[in-house]
């Protein structure tokens, strides 16, 4: 699935380049092996980026950790395993969901105001594509790269703005790059760091 | 006889076989283990507090605390709490 955040940075923050893995999870789809083909995807992503260092150990309450300067994500469906690792960037978020969101998940998820403006047929966005997007927005602003136990990301509101999506939620915002095929949807949200902040930097790329 | 959150916890578990099937991961862990260390992805979160609101008859306050979501035990809790 091509997911291509723009390179160029917007005002006041650095430009970032999206390194994404993807692995199928193998038989018997289950939670050991979801996480296992979470992990090789992290390691080639994060290969990939440039990282000497290749393991995602797990942090507080299992987070994957990803090494300093390479801020990265992991999400899985009982098929498929997706990573992501941002060199530079603050934080980021990946999200790919491929169960059917109904009506009325749809309705718990996302507010009148998304509904009337973003959801189809009103607007461009399948439910499971919003839902996706919330996700991965809320791995990127808790800063954690993963949602943690039970923390209620359909809180986080977005709007649509020049064909991109921007989530937001506690005054921070971030933007959102979606994605969907027939069988699944893929989000990615990535939020900079100030460009001041990557100049003088902490000597990682 | 069971207390209130005992019962409500075996109703969750209903719930649970109801959305995954008997075959699902979480039919396996504590009352007290993370639904999402068990397995039970974002969209089954929700779906899961979906059948919630439906089969106790309560609905979800958009400032739950995220620590009520994250198990079997802490959603009964919660249930029997806010049903009085």
């Amino acid at each position: 699935m091509d997911l291509r955040p723009d390179r160029a940075a917007a005002p006041g923050t650095a430009a970032v380049r999206a390194v994404i893995r993807v692995r199928a999870v193998p038989w018997p789809h289950g939670p050991a092996e979801q996480s296992a083909a979470g992990r090789a995807a992290a390691a080639e992503a994060l290969a990939a980026a440039g990282s000497t260092e290749r393991t995602v150990p797990r942090g507080p309450g299992g987070r994957p950790r990803f090494p300093p300067g390479f801020p990265g994500s992991i999400s899985h469906t009982g098929r498929l395993a997706v990573a992501v690792v941002v060199p530079g960037a603050e934080a980021v978020g990946i999200d790919v969901e491929d169960a059917v969101v109904t009506a009325r998940t749809a309705r718990f998820v996302l507010g009148e105001r998304e509904r009337r403006t973003l959801l189809a047929p009103a607007g461009p966005y399948p439910p499971r594509e919003l839902f996706a997007a919330k996700e991965a927005a809320f791995k990127a602003l808790s800063g954690t790269g993963d949602t943690p136990d039970g923390l209620p990301f359909w809180r986080i509101g977005l709007n649509r703005s020049g064909g991109r999506l921007t989530a937001r939620y506690g005054g921070r915002s971030v933007p959102v790059w979606t994605r969907s095929r027939t069988d699944h949807s893929l989000a990615l949200a990535i939020r900079r760091r100030p460009a001041h902040l990557a100049l003088i930097g902490d000597g990682k790329p | 006889m069971s207390d209130p959150v005992s019962a409500v916890r075996q109703r969750i578990r209903g719930l649970l076989v109801d959305l995954f099937g008997a075959e699902h991961p979480v039919h396996a862990a504590p009352d007290e283990g993370s639904l999402r260390a068990a397995g039970v992805s974002s969209t089954g979160l929700v779906r899961l507090l979906v059948a919630m609101e439906d089969t106790f008859s309560f609905e979800w306050d958009d400032e739950v605390r995220p620590e009520v979501l994250r198990s079997i035990d802490s959603l009964a809790g919660h249930v029997v709490a806010v049903r009085g």
